[in-house]
């Protein structure tokens, strides 16, 4: 005790005098001795105390878990964010990528629909021959190039394959 | 630790994909050699007119990309053919094109030219098959297709 306090300040002399210690101690020395399952029963409570005082740690740990989580969710966002490249305009809305949707029809009924659907109806067209209002692909109460570039859009798909 | 470590794993999860799926957009900066080629089309119909036809061009070998479309020497087929757009940056075509005209070609005559990028060093091969070819009629005719390739850039 003495070292310690020599330690931390050299100078303050705290000895305390035989007497003053001799009478401190009749002072508050217990008047029975103190048993061991009390000492036990002391230290479980002060240890139960402590336990006590954990959910708080607990607690902060949490939210250190909680926001380490966030972080991360938030650079995940922020990276799926930069790979959409949001600068790249859509492609614009042209009247041939309507027309690809539209449905085309096997005109000359050869069983495929293929660029000859496409020239028939064309020369049809060209000609002036009665032509049939079932060949209007868009709707428009016209049977004309535009119905043409329908059937030969569809032709040139990729998607229903050849090869 | 077993948290780190989970979060360490979600979060890279998450981003490798993502990350995969943009540098697979980005064109590669440090990659393989890259060229511009054109390839000629010619379609040979012998004595008969060819007024329409139809071909699918694709990759066998190589890697590419189709850059764009352009129409052929005659005059008949000087415009732009029809193609899916959706061609475009793939290694497959499906080319189309007719003339109601009168003014019509005969024999080798070339229909189309295909822009490439040829990426690496692998020197590209393609299956070419012509789907159809017609007469002024209409009538489907015989003819032979072919390709040849042009200077790169």
């Amino acid at each position: 005790m003495t070292e310690r306090m020599q330690h931390f300040d050299e100078n303050l002399d705290l000895q305390v005098s035989p007497k003053l210690s001799k009478d401190l101690s009749a002072l508050f020395e217990p008047k029975h001795p103190v048993p061991p399952e009390v000492d036990r029963a002391v230290s479980d409570k002060i240890h139960r105390h402590l336990v006590g005082i954990k959910p708080l740690e607990g607690k902060r740990r949490r939210f250190h878990w909680v926001a380490l989580w966030k972080v991360a969710a938030a650079a995940a966002v922020v990276i799926f964010a930069f790979s959409l490249d949001l600068t790249k305009k859509p492609e614009p809305l042209t009247n041939r990528s309507v027309l690809t949707g539209a449905q085309a029809t096997d005109i000359d009924l050869n069983g495929r629909v293929d660029i000859l659907d496409a020239f028939t109806l064309a020369r049809q067209i060209e000609n002036a021959d009665h032509i049939a209002t079932k060949w209007d692909m868009n709707g428009d109460g016209l049977v004309d190039h535009s119905d043409v570039d329908i059937v030969a859009l569809a032709a040139v798909r990729l998607e229903k394959g050849v090869l | 630790m077993s948290k780190i470590f989970i979060i360490i794993l979600t979060s890279v999860s998450v981003m490798v994909p993502v990350l995969a799926q943009q540098s697979a957009q980005d064109e590669p900066v440090d990659g393989p050699k890259t060229r511009f080629s054109p390839l000629h089309i010619d379609i040979d119909s012998g004595r008969q007119s060819l007024a329409a036809y139809q071909f699918e061009l694709k990759v066998v070998t190589g890697w590419i990309k189709i850059v764009g479309v352009e129409g052929g020497r005659h005059k008949a087929f000087k415009e732009a053919p029809y193609y899916d757009p959706a061609a475009l940056t793939k290694d497959r075509i499906i080319i189309a094109a007719f003339n109601t005209g009168r003014d019509l070609p005969t024999k080798r005559t070339r229909i189309a030219t295909v822009h490439l990028q040829i990426i690496g060093e692998v020197e590209p091969e393609y299956e070419l098959k012509l789907i159809v070819a017609a007469d002024e009629e209409g009538k489907e005719i015989s003819a032979k297709i072919s390709y040849e390739k042009g200077e790169s850039k």
